[in-house]
């Protein structure tokens, strides 16, 4: 189910501005958005697999490489997700 | 009156831009000659001013507020906000073209279509990375339509194909003496953000290339309408081509080129779609 703020949070730091906060400063960024405690600490942790039933895909693909991820190991991270099919097995997710 | 004088797609992907540096030649010169090849039929076709079908990647629209469909009427509108593509695409505003973005505003309203509208959109890399690549000199006044095709729930195919038929007779019908092309971006599939992403699901790509070839619009809908669910998310934008298709009178298309690009990420196609008469 999808979180409002998660991904609100997500959308706001396109801006340059709130990143260079948040790498700073993560913890005092993410007070300002109300979720709870368990996605807390997976946006905290770098949980995908915490965090990507809770957010848009295109979001979840943007902060991860605002964040400095390298595309590698955010698709090797992707692809162990649990329930992970090959492409013409699944269902999108829309998003 | 305004006449269509061709109707274009091509795919459009941020890695382009991002890696281009990097790419592998083989990679830049099938991007290159696909990109290249729409813009020069674009500039053969002389177009007074170009509509450009495509999704918002959360720029100007979030969950608070997303419509399936927002036609842009302003005489300007703003630049990519991306800096991996501003470097090269260096428009901080673009010109649009308001007495068009209004007439197919007031078309659609007045045939029960209920878009959202646009005073100054900021046009991100699926607007602008076709632009930049096809080389368009000068770039005539955009008409954006955006389609929601990011976020469930989205429009039907078949709203799609309703609403390129509409943007076709909005076109007919403005009174002013306009050469007026449409160019649908994105597509075809891929994964962004999801399990798969970097993986092209071919097969889905070689169905829809056949079904536009084909240009059976009902078919094309309920094909599309079943088969986007099993693919990445990013296959979505195949909307922006079935509002291209119904816009160019469901003639079926010509395919320039397809090629589907692992390193950036795209089932990557290029089509000119036939026009009647």
């Amino acid at each position: 189910m999808r979180d409002y703020w998660l991904n609100k949070l997500f959308f706001d730091i396109q801006q340059p501005e709130l990143a260079a906060q948040y790498k700073k400063d993560r913890e005092a960024v993410v007070s300002r958005y109300p979720m709870s405690a368990e996605l807390r600490r997976a946006l905290l942790g770098d949980d995908i697999a915490g965090l990507a039933p809770h957010v848009n895909a295109y979001l979840l693909r943007f902060y991860f490489a605002i964040c400095g991820m390298k595309d590698a190991e955010f698709i090797r991270r992707l692809n162990e997700l649990p329930n992970t099919n090959k492409p013409n097995e699944r269902v999108s997710r829309h998003g | 009156m305004a006449s269509l004088v061709g109707v274009f797609a091509a795919s459009h992907g941020p890695m382009i831009a991002r890696e281009w540096e990097s790419l592998s030649p083989p990679t830049r010169a099938l991007v290159t000659q696909g990109f290249e090849s729409v813009g020069q039929r674009l500039m053969k076709a002389k177009p007074d001013v170009l509509v450009i079908v495509s999704p918002d990647h959360w720029v100007n629209f979030f969950l608070n507020n997303f419509p399936a469909f927002c036609v842009g009427i302003g005489a300007e509108h703003d630049g990519p906000p991306e800096p991996f593509l501003k470097k090269y695409f260096n428009h901080p505003v673009l010109a649009g073209h308001a007495g068009l973005g209004r007439h197919i505003m007031d078309t659609a309203l007045n045939r029960d279509f209920d878009p959202s509208m646009s005073h100054r959109l900021t046009l991100d890399h699926g607007f602008c990375l076709p632009l930049w690549r096809m080389g368009l000199d000068p770039i005539p006044p955009i008409v954006p339509i955006v389609v929601n095709e990011v976020d469930d729930p989205m429009p039907t195919m078949r709203r799609c194909l309703a609403w390129g038929s509409l943007l076709k007779s909005a076109i007919e019908t403005y009174p002013e003496d306009l050469r007026v092309a449409v160019l649908a971006t994105g597509g075809l599939s891929h994964f962004i953000g999801e399990p798969g992403m970097g993986q092209i699901d071919e097969a889905f790509d070689r169905t829809c290339i056949s079904l536009f070839e084909n240009g059976d619009p009902v078919t094309l809908a309920s094909t599309l309408e079943r088969d986007v669910r099993h693919t990445g998310n990013g296959g979505h934008e195949v909307r922006n081509w079935v509002v291209a298709h119904a816009a160019a009178g469901s003639q079926g298309f010509e395919l320039i080129s397809y090629a589907p690009l692992e390193e950036i990420y795209v089932g990557c196609a290029f089509a000119e779609w036939r026009l009647p008469g």
